[in-house]
C-alpha cells in the first residue's frame, strides 16, 4: 500500500479508488439538518458500528447549523481521538487502524480522522499463565492485547518510575512494540541498547514476540534462549524491579527481557513464595532435573557401548538380564525410545488437551510396556529415558526445557562413538558455548563466570528474604539495594524471655 | 607504546589465580611421582616444595618485568634487544609454546589411549580434541579464562577421591625423613620443577588483566596452591605405595583412583580420566592462544589463519607420534627445554632487563 503512494505521490481523494478494490472498504453520505452531504469512509472490520451509530452519526445528523469548515465539524464530534489531516500517509495509517475519515463536498482533500476502533475484539480477555502454571502465588498472566498487558504492569507497580516507549515495526502489519523499564534501576546501556536493536529491526509482519527474540538476539545461532519470555505477570514484575528491560509485543501473550543470566530460567516465582528453604529445595531439584535430562541417556549409552567395567558386578547381572533379549546396540535402543518420547511431546502439544491426555496414557503405558515385551528396548532404559523426559518439563520457561531436551540427542552420538570421553567433550563443548554467549552484552553464565560472589545467594539456591536484599550486580543496575530488612530485636537478643 | 586493551576485553583480576593454576596443572600430575623418585627416594616431597618455593622467585621476576607500565613478553625482547632480534627471539618463544601444548594434547590422548580406548587411532581423538580447542580460543581470552575457571573449579570434586588411598596409607613409608644428601634432594627438586611450567605464559597474557598492578597476590597465590595440590598428591602417593612398588607403576595417581568404589561405579578412573579433559583443555590452550597472539603482534597474521595452522600442525605431529616410547620422549624434551627455559633464560632476560632499564632511566634525566 505504500508502494503506490510514493509511486504515484496521491492525493487523498485518488486513494479511494485504490482502496475501494477492498469490499470491506465502506464510503457513505449523510447530510446534517440543514446542509451539504457529509462524506465517511472507513473498513468496516476495523470500527465499531455500534460506537457510530450511537457517537458519532446522531450528533452531526442533528447539528443545526451548515458546516462551513472541518474544525465546526469537529466540534460536534464527542470523540476525543480525532483530528483534522490532508497528509495521504497519516490517512492510510490511522484508516488500516480502526479511524473513520469524515470530509465535506469543498474538502476533498481534507478531513478529520476519528478513532472507533473496536479494540480487543477478538482477542481472548484473561489468561491464567497456563504455561508457566504455580500452585501458589498469582496467576495472572499476559493477553495478546498490548493495552491489557500494559495496564496490569501499571496496576502492578504504581511508580511513575515505570517508563514504556513505542516503537511500530513490521512493514505490513506495524505492530506496536514497547519497551518497559523502570528509570533509576535498568542501566541505560542496555536500555540504548535494545532501543538500538529494534530500531534497526525489519520485519514483515511480526506475529509473537518470539520472532523478535530470535531477530535481536546476540547470537541467532544457538539453540538456548538468549533473552527470558514469560507469560507471568509478577515473573515480568521481579525481572522490572531486578533492572532487566522488557519487550511487549502487541498480538503476543509472552514478554521477552534481557539481559538475562542462564540460571534465571530455572527460576520459578513459586520459589519465592514458599519458606526459603523449601524453594531452595525445589530450585535444587530443577538443577539436578536439568544434568540428569541431559546425561542420563548418553550415560547409558556409553557404559553400555564402552565402559561395562564401569559398572559393579551386582548391577551388572539386572542391566544384563534386561537387555538379553535386545537385539539392537544401545545406541539403536536408545534413539528409538528418546524419539518415541519426542513424538508423544510433539503428538501431545498439537492436540485439544483431553486427547493429548489420553494419548499420552496410551504412548507412555501401552507403547513402553509393549516395546518392552517385544524386545525392542530394555526395563532400564524405559525407566531413564521416561525420567529424564520428565525432568525436562520440570524446567519452568518452556523454551529452555525444549533446549535441553534437544541437548540430547548430540550427547546420545558423541557417547555411541567415544563414550564417556565423548559425554564430556560434548559437555565441554556446551560449557564453551555458554561461556561465549552473551545476552544484551552481557554474559550469559553470570554470575559463575564472570564469577559474582554476592549474587550466588540467589542462584543454586534461593537465600531469605532478609540476605537478599540487593539486586544482582551482573544485569548491572542502577540502585543496587531493595529494600530494609528490621531486626526482631527483643527475640534475636534474648534467649531467656526475660 | 603499547596500545592498550580495550576494556571490555579484560579479565578481572582474581582470575590471574585460576589462569595460573589452571596452565600448570595439566598431565604432569597424572604421573610426576615416578620421575621426582628417581634421586631422594620417599625424600622427594620435599624438593616439591623446593621446587615450588624456588619458582616464586622466578615469578617475581616475571612480574617485575611485565609490570610498570603494563607489557608482554614482545614488548621486553624489543627492549633488551632491539625491534629484530627481540622479535626473532619471540619466534623462537612461539616454538617453545607450541611444544607445551603439543606435549600435553598427546600425552592425554597417549593416556585415554592406554586406559580406555587401546584400539582406538590417534587422529580420530586428536580431531575430536582440536575442534574444541579451536572453538574456545576463538571466543577470545575471556572464554579461555572462563575455561581455566570451570577446569580448577569443577575438577575440584575430584579432591575427594584422595580420601580413598589414606584408608590404606602407611605412613611409615616417609620414615626416615631427610634420608637423602642435599645434592640427591636438589636433583629431585629439578626434575619435581617440570611439573609447574606453563606458568610463563603470563608473559603474554599479562597484559589483559584489569588491574595489573594488583594481581601480584593473585599469581603468587597460584603457585602457593599449586604446591599444595602437588605435595598433597605426593605425600599421599608416598603413604600408599612403598617406593618400590612407585619404581613400576607407570601412572600413579590413576592407579590410586582405582580403589575408589561407589555402590554404582566401579573403576573410577575411567571419570578421573574424562574429568581430567576439563584440567588438561586450559594448558593447551593457553600456550596456543599465547603462539596466535605472539604470531599477531609480530608479523600481522590475522589469529584465525595462524590459529588453523598451529592446530594442523599439532595434529599431524601428534600423529606421527605414534608410540608410548616416542611420547615419553617427548615429555623428557619438553621438561628439559622447560627446565632452562624457566631457570635460565628468564633469571638472564630480568638481568639484562634491569640493566637496560637503568640506562634507559639514568639517559632521561
Amino acid at each position: 500500500m505504500w508502494n503506490f503512494i510514493k509511486q504515484k505521490n496521491n492525493s487523498i481523494h485518488d486513494l479511494f479508488e485504490e482502496l475501494s478494490k477492498s469490499d470491506d472498504f465502506y464510503q457513505f453520505s449523510t447530510r446534517s439538518v440543514h446542509g451539504s452531504p457529509i462524506y465517511f469512509s472507513y473498513y468496516k472490520s476495523l470500527i465499531d458500528e455500534k460506537k457510530m451509530h450511537h457517537h458519532l452519526l446522531p450528533y452531526i445528523q442533528s447539528a443545526e447549523k451548515e458546516f462551513e469548515e472541518l474544525s465546526d465539524l469537529m466540534n460536534v464530534i464527542p470523540i476525543d481521538e480525532r483530528e483534522i489531516t490532508s497528509d495521504a500517509k497519516v490517512f492510510i495509517n490511522k484508516l488500516t487502524k480502526g479511524y473513520i475519515f469524515i470530509h465535506l463536498t469543498k474538502t476533498p482533500e481534507k478531513g478529520i480522522l476519528v478513532n472507533l476502533s473496536n479494540g480487543t475484539k477478538g482477542y481472548r480477555d484473561f489468561n491464567d499463565a497456563e504455561n508457566e502454571y504455580s500452585v501458589i502465588g498469582p496467576k495472572v498472566g499476559f493477553v495478546e492485547d498490548l493495552d491489557t498487558n500494559l495496564s496490569l504492569l501499571r496496576r502492578q507497580i504504581t511508580s511513575d518510575d515505570l517508563i514504556f516507549e513505542e516503537f511500530t515495526k513490521g512493514s505490513y502489519s506495524n505492530t506496536r512494540i514497547m519497551i518497559g523499564y523502570i528509570d533509576g534501576i535498568a542501566n541505560p546501556q542496555h536500555i540504548q541498547t535494545m532501543r538500538q536493536r529494534l530500531e534497526d529491526l525489519d520485519m514483515d509482519v511480526i506475529f509473537d514476540s518470539s520472532i523478535l527474540d530470535q531477530i535481536i538476539s546476540d547470537n541467532s545461532n544457538t539453540p538456548f534462549p538468549l533473552f527470558m519470555s514469560t507469560e507471568r505477570l509478577d515473573r515480568t514484575t521481579y525481572m522490572l524491579l531486578l533492572g532487566q528491560v522488557i519487550v511487549i509485543t502487541d498480538g503476543s501473550p509472552y514478554v521477552i527481557a534481557g539481559p538475562t543470566s542462564i540460571f534465571q530460567f530455572f527460576v520459578s516465582p513459586e520459589d519465592y513464595y514458599s519458606p526459603w528453604s523449601i524453594g531452595s529445595f525445589f530450585r535444587l531439584i530443577r538443577f539436578i532435573g536439568v544434568l540428569f535430562s541431559i546425561l542420563a541417556t548418553p550415560i547409558y549409552v556409553a557404559v553400555l557401548t564402552h565402559h561395562y567395567a564401569i559398572i559393579p558386578q551386582d548391577l551388572l547381572t539386572p542391566l544384563i538380564m534386561s537387555r538379553a533379549n535386545v537385539p539392537f546396540p544401545p545406541l539403536l535402543e536408545a534413539l528409538f525410545l528418546e524419539i518415541t518420547i519426542e513424538l508423544l511431546r510433539e503428538a501431545g502439544a498439537r492436540l485439544p488437551t483431553k486427547v493429548g491426555q489420553t494419548l499420552g496414557i496410551v504412548g507412555g503405558i501401552v507403547i513402553g510396556q509393549a516395546a518392552v515385551q517385544a524386545a525392542l528396548t530394555s526395563n532400564i532404559l524405559l525407566i531413564i529415558v521416561a525420567l529424564s523426559a520428565l525432568a525436562s518439563f520440570t524446567t519452568p520457561i518452556f523454551k529452555m526445557s525444549n533446549t535441553i531436551r534437544t541437548l540430547r540427542f548430540p550427547l546420545i552420538f558423541l557417547a555411541a562413538i567415544w563414550g564417556g570421553f565423548g559425554v564430556t567433550l560434548g559437555l565441554t563443548f556446551i560449557l564453551c558455548h555458554l561461556l561465549r554467549l552473551k545476552s544484551l552484552g552481557t554474559p550469559y553464565l553470570a554470575p559463575v563466570y564472570p564469577f559474582r560472589y554476592k549474587d550466588l545467594n540467589d542462584s543454586f539456591i534461593r537465600s531469605s528474604l532478609s540476605v537478599t536484599t540487593k539486586r544482582y550486580t551482573f544485569i548491572r543496575p542502577l540502585k543496587l539495594h531493595r529494600y530494609n530488612v528490621k531486626k526482631h530485636k527483643d527475640i534475636e537478643d534474648d534467649y531467656n524471655n526475660e | 607504546m603499547e596500545q592498550k586493551n580495550q576494556d571490555k576485553y579484560l579479565v578481572s583480576t582474581f582470575f590471574v589465580f585460576f589462569l595460573i593454576h589452571s596452565s600448570q596443572t595439566g598431565i604432569g600430575l597424572l604421573s610426576f611421582q615416578n620421575t621426582i623418585i628417581e634421586n631422594a627416594g620417599h625424600d622427594s616431597w620435599i624438593s616439591v616444595i623446593i621446587a615450588g618455593l624456588s619458582l616464586h622467585i622466578i615469578l617475581w621476576m616475571i612480574l617485575k618485568m611485565v609490570s610498570n607500565p603494563t607489557k608482554d613478553l614482545l614488548k621486553i625482547h624489543q627492549i633488551c634487544f632491539g625491534e629484530k632480534i627481540g622479535d626473532f627471539l619471540s619466534v623462537i618463544v612461539i616454538g617453545y609454546f607450541l611444544l607445551l601444548a603439543l606435549t600435553v594434547f598427546r600425552t592425554y590422548i597417549d593416556v585415554i589411549q592406554i586406559w580406555v580406548f587401546p584400539m582406538i587411532k590417534t587422529w580420530e581423538l586428536s580431531l575430536g580434541l582440536a575442534c574444541i580447542i579451536i572453538y574456545i580460543i576463538t571466543g577470545g581470552f575471556r572464554t579461555l579464562t572462563g575455561i581455566s575457571f570451570l577446569g580448577v573449579v569443577l575438577p575440584s570434586i575430584l579432591l575427594v577421591t584422595l580420601y580413598f588411598p589414606l584408608q590404606y596409607a602407611n605412613f611409615r613409608n616417609l620414615m626416615p625423613v631427610l634420608d637423602h644428601s642435599i645434592l640427591e634432594i636438589a636433583q629431585s627438586s629439578k626434575a619435581s620443577s617440570l611439573i609447574y611450567i606453563g606458568f610463563e605464559t603470563l608473559l603474554i597474557y599479562f597484559p589483559f588483566i584489569k588491574y595489573p598492578s594488583k594481581s601480584a597476590k593473585w599469581a603468587h597465590g597460584a603457585l602457593a596452591y599449586t604446591t599444595f595440590i602437588y605435595l598433597l598428591v605426593t605425600l599421599i602417593t608416598f603413604v600408599y605405595f612403598s617406593q618400590g612398588q612407585l619404581k613400576h607403576t607407570l601412572w600413579p595417581t590413576l592407579v590410586i583412583t582405582k580403589i575408589v568404589e561407589f555402590p554404582f561405579i566401579e573403576r573410577f578412573e575411567f571419570i578421573f580420566i574424562f574429568t581430567w579433559l576439563l584440567v588438561i583443555l586450559p594448558t593447551v590452550c593457553i600456550p596456543i592462544w599465547c603462539c596466535t597472539r605472539i604470531l599477531k603482534k609480530i608479523t600481522k597474521i590475522k589469529p584465525r589463519k595462524s590459529l588453523y595452522t598451529i592446530m594442523s600442525l599439532i595434529l599431524l605431529i601428534s600423529i606421527f607420534i605414534d608410540d608410548r616410547l616416542k611420547v615419553d620422549a617427548l615429555g623428557k624434551f619438553t621438561s628439559e627445554v622447560g627446565f632452562y627455559y624457566i631457570y635460565s633464560y628468564i633469571p638472564l632476560l630480568f638481568i639484562i632487563f634491569s640493566i637496560r632499564k637503568s640506562k634507559l632511566k639514568s639517559s632521561e634525566y
